[in-house]
């Protein structure tokens, strides 16, 4: 597949992360482009949730630099066009006193206009959100009622409501049921594929998207490239990547 | 009933107790979606330091107490935010400290007598009427602050970082909350007292959170009993000869007990 790319959403050069003397990322340079798919895998501890918490400005590099859109991140007021999905996604507070509704109306805040009142564009936004992934039943629901599966797609609601751009998933779905995961992964790929959504994907389940995904980052410390995912990683690097057997890494790509 | 009412001291401490019902139950439920319970018994005890002040110069207390618990809420928010403590560690330092200071200072001042035992638990015969219009000034520019930003302090309570990701100013907010429950708990110390101030704003909100229901029924629950509670404390207080803050915090901690039953699973 051939991809022509542009200026890059994310110009990311010489990132280092370093905490209590203990280096986490170590000169990691990569770009993300528009449409694409990324995966991102690694080793627990490797650094994966630290870079994509630096490029969302949650930690601040040791050194190097994060450009977004070609601005410093510093100097980046367009957050709305960053749709965040954190790793404890589908675990919430249970007594938090918010409906299906309420969480996704929380996508638009950022965009509120004088007394933060919600206008057409705002109720149509949620509304499309809700629809897409098929919560629009839910709406009235407690947060705290829901299943882990339904948590989860109420929570990338809540990342849709805002139109994002870029849509950055950090595992959000640990913990959730094996079905619930199927249609996830689907509909990743449909808004990356029919909205064009740029997708920036934390995952441990490589071989289930390898056919969905453009390019591939594997993160233990420093970053490697892989511009052809469906090859994906040979044993060896496996090996290097996690510091065990990479036979021990079969993934289910393939019907046996 | 309305024989109470006769009474001028009465009629200011109603106003001025309702007022603070206001008040504090509605800011009290968003540090209790914070999980910021304590602050509010932390800069109760940091405005007794300004209250301690106040009675020691012979000035008005309220204004020292109200600058006091606002430098409180600050250091509370930068230490918190910039040496990566544990909040909860925060607040039990700085709770302490300022008691030790309040004590020391009126010890020093020989001030230890009625007038600080009033402001420790609450005196509705010590509401005058320029204290009535202070409360109703600053509880209004107070209220006003937290009803523009309360989608925004809805999100953060939620989730503060997807809430920092989206381009909210999440630090800002933080100033903002806790400065604004510093005012509040600085203006009601006079009619609930200082050791019990924490009671009025956190458990109306528990109590309501139990019905398990939205953000803004969530609130107006909470009102209804924090309302409930002020009033029904004010009239025991009255005909009993009791303490008003302790008898409205006893009110208040009856109808959490209602709530826990009665939302029982």
């Amino acid at each position: 597949m051939s991809i022509k790319f542009s200026v890059p959403i994310f110009d990311i050069k010489n990132l280092n992360f370093i905490i209590k003397g203990q280096t986490i990322l170590s000169n990691i340079s990569l770009e993300i482009f528009t449409s694409e798919y990324i995966a991102i895998i690694g080793p627990n501890g490797g650094g994966k949730t630290t870079l994509v918490r630096m490029l969302l400005e949650l930690e601040k590099p040791s050194g190097g630099e994060v450009k977004i859109y070609g601005k410093k991140l510093s100097n980046f007021k367009e957050w709305h066009k960053i749709g965040y999905v954190p790793q404890r996604a589908s675990h919430v507070d249970s007594s938090f006193p918010a409906t299906v509704l309420d969480i996704v109306k929380m996508g638009r805040i950022s965009q509120g206009g004088f007394f933060n009142s919600f206008k057409d564009e705002d109720k149509r936004a949620v509304h499309d959100a809700m629809l897409k992934m098929d919560i629009l039943d839910l709406q009235n629901k407690m947060i705290g009622t829901l299943s882990g599966g339904q948590r989860q797609r109420v929570m990338i609601a809540r990342a849709l409501a805002s139109k994002p751009q870029i849509l950055i998933l950090d595992e959000p779905n640990t913990g959730v049921d094996v079905a619930s995961q199927k249609n996830f992964y689907a509909l990743l790929k449909k808004l990356n594929k029919e909205e064009k959504i740029t997708i920036v994907f934390i995952t441990h389940d490589i071989g289930v998207i390898a056919d969905d995904i453009t390019r591939l980052f594997t993160i233990n410390q420093k970053a490697i490239i892989c511009n052809n995912p469906k090859q994906t990683l040979s044993c060896q690097e496996m090996s290097e990547l996690y510091g065990i057997d990479a036979h021990l890494l079969h993934n289910h790509r393939h019907e046996h | 009933m309305l024989e109470m009412f006769e009474y001028g001291f009465m009629q200011r401490a109603f106003l001025a107790g309702v007022i603070i019902a206001v008040l504090a139950s509605i800011s009290g439920t968003f540090i209790v979606l914070r999980r910021y319970s304590m602050i509010s018994e932390t800069l109760a005890h940091s405005a007794l330091v300004g209250v301690a002040i106040g009675l020691v110069a012979e000035y008005s207390p309220l204004w020292s107490a109200i600058v006091f618990a606002i430098i409180s809420a600050w250091l509370i928010e930068y230490l918190r935010s910039s040496f990566s403590l544990y909040s909860d560690a925060v607040l039990s330092i700085l709770l302490s400290g300022s008691l030790a200071i309040a004590v020391i200072i009126v010890s020093l001042g020989g001030a230890f007598n009625n007038s600080l035992f009033s402001y420790l638990f609450g005196s509705i015969l010590s509401v005058s009427s320029e204290d009535v219009i202070t409360i109703a000034i600053f509880g209004a520019i107070s209220l006003g602050a937290l009803l523009f930003f309360s989608k925004e302090l809805y999100f953060v309570a939620y989730d503060e970082e997807v809430a920092k990701t989206s381009g909210i100013k999440v630090d800002f907010l933080n100033f903002l909350l806790v400065t604004v429950v510093a005012i509040i708990i600085a203006l009601s110390i006079r009619v609930v007292g200082s050791l019990l101030i924490g009671a009025l704003m956190v458990i109306p909100s528990v109590s309501a959170l139990q019905f398990r229901v939205g953000l803004l029924k969530t609130v107006l629950i909470s009102l209804v009993f924090a309302l409930l509670s002020v009033i029904c404390g004010m009239t025991l207080s009255f005909y009993f000869s009791l303490p008003s803050g302790a008898t409205i915090v006893l009110c208040v901690l009856g109808i959490f007990i209602v709530s826990l039953v009665i939302n029982r699973k």
